[in-house]
């Protein structure tokens, strides 16, 4: 029987290097362009016809786009719309990755620390330099808010400089642990059903529970992903 | 643990920024933009509707003011025809009393006239009567021949002409 952690192995199904750095198209990367292509295909088949009353298809199409650009402005504002475009990726492909990881022998590439990481990091920086391309040397205002007691910059100063370095790695280790744990939760329960018999339709009945349980946390966590990113982007555009 | 063999990573992050990158592309130059569009269009579509529903609606109440003041301005000329025709009547009405009075006081005037004329006749009549008796029962009662101017004298005397 295959170890909890075995369904996180990355394979790589083509070997391939560019200028010495393995650069493998492993199975991660093909689930990856499965989430792309289902994502893509999603999003315009379903609004092919472009009905004025949408079909079933097309209405959740809508429905998406509408939750995405709704966040976006709620959170951000009208100055957030320019950056619809890759807010709506993000939080797809971030769904699709997560839903896709519940179909068994399947591979979740939000399960590795290097995607959710690389993504956090590419916002942070992001959100960093639109936030100095707005407001100037203004935005290192960040680390000490207007109206704060000027004694109190001592300890502000690092609390805030820490809060604001620690983001990249609080977006990335919540998605990465939360579907990793969920995913060796399911494995390891998984194999008591086999090994103790009738007593098996216990855990089996747990799996059931914490299955759905994981459904729900996949599109909770591409959901949280995305808001935070957008919680990101106000701070950069409006400060606090 | 797999996700901390830290010869994957370049493997990983190269095919997410790729595949990211062509999703990104895909999102931002085809489907998002059709979404948008298609919302863009309905609202519109909604929109135009709305404003056609309220020009609708204005029409019909420029008609229904148009229908009422119509209604009040025929109104008012059948009420002024009415009170023409009442004062015509009355005027008519008022013509004919009067030519009706002035005929019979005319009337009245005549027969009065009449009424005189027959009364002095009939007064000459019984002047000339009594005077008559008058000259007969005189002749009769102590035989005296009177005169008849004597006695038409004497009797206007009595009758006090």
């Amino acid at each position: 029987m295959a170890g909890p952690l075995e369904q996180f192995e990355i394979k790589p199904l083509a070997e391939l290097s560019v200028a010495g750095v393995d650069v493998s198209f492993t199975n991660s990367a093909l689930w990856m362009v499965i989430a792309a292509v289902l994502v893509t295909g999603f999003m315009t088949l379903s609004m092919r016809r472009g009905a004025l009353v949408p079909g079933r298809w097309q209405g959740a199409a809508e429905v998406m786009y509408e939750f995405v650009a709704n966040m976006l402005k709620d959170n951000v504002g009208t100055a957030g719309r320019k950056y619809f475009p890759f807010v709506f990726t993000l939080f797809m492909f971030v769904l699709f990755g997560n839903l896709l990881g519940m179909i068994p022998h399947s591979f979740t590439f939000t399960s590795h620390i290097a995607v959710t990481f690389a993504m956090a990091l590419v916002i942070f920086i992001g959100v960093t330099i639109i936030g100095f391309v707005r407001h100037g040397t203004h935005y290192f205002r960040m680390f000490f808010p207007e109206g704060a007691p000027i004694a109190t910059a001592f300890i502000l100063i690092p609390i805030e400089i820490i809060s604001y370095f620690s983001r990249p790695f609080s977006l990335a280790i919540r998605l990465f642990a939360n579907m990793t744990v969920g995913h060796i939760m399911l494995k390891v329960i998984g194999g008591f059903v086999g090994l103790i018999g009738i007593f098996g339709v216990l855990p089996f009945a747990l799996l059931t529970g914490i299955t759905v349980l994981e459904f729900g946390i996949a599109a909770l966590q591409a959901y949280v992903y995305t808001i935070l990113t957008c919680i990101y982007l106000h701070d950069a555009i409006h400060m606090h | 643990m797999p996700q901390f063999d830290i010869a994957t990573f370049s493997e990983q992050i190269f095919w997410l920024f790729v595949i990211f990158g062509i999703l990104y592309f895909l999102m931002s130059k085809i489907a998002l933009p059709k979404v948008g569009e298609v919302l863009e269009r309905r609202h519109k579509t909604i929109e135009d509707n709305l404003g056609k529903a309220r020009a609708l609606k204005d029409e019909t109440d420029a008609a229904i003011a148009k229908y009422e003041a119509a209604l009040a301005e025929a109104r008012d000329a059948a009420q002024a025809d009415i009170r023409e025709a009442t004062e015509k009547a009355a005027a008519e009405h008022a013509a004919k009393t009067e030519a009706l009075v002035k005929k019979l006081s005319k009337k009245t005037a005549d027969a009065e006239k009449a009424i005189a004329g027959a009364k002095d006749d009939a007064m000459k009549g019984v002047a000339e009567a009594a005077s008559e008796i008058a000259r007969e029962a005189t002749d009769k009662l102590i035989g005296v021949k009177v005169q008849a101017k004597t006695a038409d004298k004497a009797v206007s005397a009595i009758v006090g002409e």
